[in-house]
């Protein structure tokens, strides 16, 4: 269900007048269009990001008859999204501090390959007040919220205190991180407390504390992170809710005062913070409870004066729900609402961006599930993976949709997100969502790198998860185990037993004929270096 | 042979006893199992075990055995007959690196002691950052990098020394 400003909640009733009115000015409700802003017609798009939203947005621009423009670092020279665009322009080393958060780089390339717009995709500059700016002043549209807005929400902090005058509740906190307040806070509310960072996101620079001895050190390593991952180190400390649901509401605003929730998204399976699982609608959400959240979105966009894509993010405890914090950008988890709305977010993002206003969204439908595939080994306590990806299968299928920018041949190094793919599935109930989820992540093959969709797939066939029991303490409470991973394990023990060699009918053979591989023509002494590191073991 | 898998201690005990065309027996621990071994189109293999059917494809990089079964990955290391052989001291007199990354942070000097939980040192891969533990008691005999240098996986960061007084250290560091 899509909500507007007032009226019309839940109903079906007709939008308000002013809600398809081509003036703002015929709306007393509404602010006028920032004049600040360059808008236009968006012809050719530089994408300042790689991987799967790289990719993701390219498909939307390529659909939207607009020339794209990818950028790489050095480790990227291969990567789909560079093959994906119309150009590629190579903008420096490996280490994201010298290519994609290289501002300055990005904005030359654009202007040197004929960019009228830069999209900045997640992470990297895509919520970085000073880049949106630079790309402003520089003549370049921005494809995502004006600079104050995004400097108001972006920060954590300042956000707190938007949506305190926006009426929407908060968690109480105290806008302080040295020892003597942090103490003091966690004496009036308890322990557990929770730290965060105020320019923080995806879990970087938050520390949960649940006893005093432990507080110096985690004010200390949550600013060290905050600082290394957003040259920030400023934090804030909250009363850490104990189980707590995640919901968040995706908006989009057109800048003329008009906001449109476009339903809200249940991102409770989480470990340390990142997200793994999410789905729209939320099994926890009925109609009140999401006309109220929506409404609480609504008015603190509103507030902000919110122009574009963004999502406003909750606490839900039972029923009362608390404001954690907006992400002022496209979501990873994005596909969700896409399938249930029928939308292309992007597409709703770049339309925004050129100046047109927004028109009334598809009714929602089903229900969807999203799964992240990431390159952790979670038998291993999800140490990072890297490696060359030596075979790949993913899947396809009725209610199935992959976001991914893996290849055969891909390198995952540990200079980006572990991000390697979303798979997400769609279907008129959540059983059947779930259901195609779980065939879906039984097509999933990826030799080469250690990745973590049988962990994933665990969850998804889990009894909690298929009541909607969830929390985002849910993977610290069930450890869900399967006789299925045990017939998988004694597979692969059969396979590595034969695979080194213990029986005369099989051989490693390399179908890597490419000689790009420098082990291959080295040492010659031993069976295994003959072939070098990439072979697949197959039958003579 | 034996193989362990990785992140998991007690080791598997694997060996085929036949294989003829695609019938294959193999023993796991204690048990027998059969399987069914078919070759697809792309090269990958099909094992069937009982009415459990999945896709297999393996690689041996770096002294370890890639298996992807279905969806699930797996990395395992051959056991040496000596390492299953009980041990006195440290295991491992090595803290290696489990993934690339930078130095974050060290944690302890030379010739310090520690015992089992104590953290060692803090690496940053993927802008996360990941505390190495000592998992028994030992002394640190040499640490090996400096802050802020970045080290591959497998390198060795710390050298530890069992405590002359005791060895009832058991298992390496691991990343926690």
């Amino acid at each position: 269900m899509y909500h507007k400003p007032s009226a019309a909640l839940n109903t079906g009733s007709p939008p308000r007048a002013c809600y398809f009115q081509a003036s703002a000015g015929d709306c007393t409700g509404c602010g006028k269009l920032d004049a600040t802003v360059p808008t236009g017609k968006i012809k050719n798009l530089l994408v300042a990001n790689r991987g799967e939203i790289a990719l993701r947005i390219i498909r939307t621009a390529k659909v939207e008859g607009i020339r794209t423009i990818a950028v790489y670092s050095e480790a990227d020279a291969g990567a789909a999204h560079v093959a994906a665009a119309d150009e590629a322009v190579l903008i420096g080393p490996p280490e994201p501090a010298q290519s994609y958060l290289k501002g300055s780089a990005i904005i030359a390339a654009a202007h040197a390959n004929g960019a009228d717009a830069i999209h900045p995709g997640y992470g990297f500059l895509s919520e970085n007040e000073e880049f949106a700016r630079a790309t402003l002043e520089s003549g370049l549209i921005f494809v995502g919220p004006p600079p104050r807005v995004m400097a108001a929400l972006g920060d954590k902090i300042s956000a707190r205190r938007l949506a305190a005058q926006a009426g929407v509740p908060i968690v109480p906190g105290i806008e302080a991180s040295d020892l003597q307040s942090a103490r003091m806070f966690a004496q009036r509310v308890q322990y557990p407390i929770l730290i965060k960072a105020s320019a923080g996101g995806g879990g970087r620079g938050m520390r949960v504390v649940v006893r005093l001895e432990d507080l110096e050190d985690s004010l200390e390593s949550a600013s060290r992170e905050a600082r290394a991952a957003f040259g920030d180190g400023r934090l804030f400390i909250e009363k850490y809710l104990a189980r707590p649901r995640h919901i968040e509401v995706q908006i989009l605003g057109d800048g003329s005062g008009e906001i449109v929730a476009l339903g809200e998204r249940e991102c409770s399976i989480q470990r340390r913070h990142q997200k793994l699982i999410e789905e729209s609608p939320s099994p926890a959400v009925g109609h009140e409870l999401r006309a109220r959240m929506c409404e609480a979105a609504i008015r603190l966009a509103t507030r902000s004066g919110y122009r574009n894509a963004g999502t406003v993010e909750f606490l839900l405890d039972g029923d009362d729900f608390y404001f954690l914090e907006v992400n002022a950008r496209l979501q990873v988890e994005h596909p969700v609402t896409e399938l249930r709305f029928g939308c292309d977010l992007v597409a709703e993002q770049l339309r925004i961006a050129a100046g047109e206003r927004l028109v009334e969204p598809k009714r929602p439908r089903g229900w969807a599930i999203e799964c992240r595939l990431t390159a952790e080994e979670p038998e291993h306590g999800f140490r990072p993976a890297t490696g060359k990806v030596l075979y790949l299968q993913l899947p396809s299928g009725p209610g199935v949709r992959v976001d991914s920018a893996l290849e055969q041949g891909t390198v995952v190094t540990s200079y980006y997100d572990s991000l390697i793919a979303k798979v997400v599935s769609y279907g008129a109930t959540r059983e059947e969502a779930r259901r195609r989820m779980i065939a879906a992540l039984d097509d999933v093959s990826i030799l080469g790198v250690g990745h973590s969709t049988a962990f994933v797939r665990a969850i998804v066939a889990s009894a909690p998860f298929a009541h909607g029991e969830l929390s985002t303490r849910f993977i610290e409470e069930n450890s869900p185990s399967s006789s299925w991973a045990h017939e998988h394990e004694n597979a692969a023990l059969i396979a590595a037993a034969l695979a080194t060699g213990d029986s005369k009918e099989f051989s490693f053979q390399s179908t890597d004929s490419g000689s790009h591989d420098p082990a291959r023509n080295s040492s010659r002494s031993s069976p295994w270096s003959k072939l070098g590191n990439f072979r697949l073991w197959n039958t003579r | 042979m034996k193989l362990r898998r990785l992140g998991q201690t007690l080791p598997r005990e694997v060996e085929i006893i036949s294989h003829q065309g695609s019938v294959i027996s193999a023993r796991i621990d204690d048990q027998t199992i059969r399987a069914i071994l078919e070759r697809t189109a792309d090269g990958s293999f099909m094992i069937r075990i009982g009415s459990h059917r999945v896709r297999i494809n393996a690689v041996r990089s770096k002294g370890s055995i890639l298996v992807a079964a279905g969806p699930a990955s797996f990395e395992f290391k051959a056991v040496e007959a000596a390492e299953s052989r009980p041990r006195i001291g440290l295991a491992s007199p090595r803290v290696e690196a489990p993934m690339p990354g930078r130095v974050l942070k060290i944690l302890v000097v030379e010739g310090a002691e520690v015992g089992a939980g104590d953290g060692l040192l803090v690496l940053e891969a993927m802008k996360m950052e990941t505390t190495l533990y000592a998992e028994g008691a030992g002394m640190i005999a040499k640490v090996l990098v400096v802050q802020g240098q970045m080290v591959d996986h497998g390198d060795t960061l710390i050298e530890l020394s069992p405590l002359r007084d005791s060895s009832n250290a058991e298992s390496p560091p691991r990343g926690r």
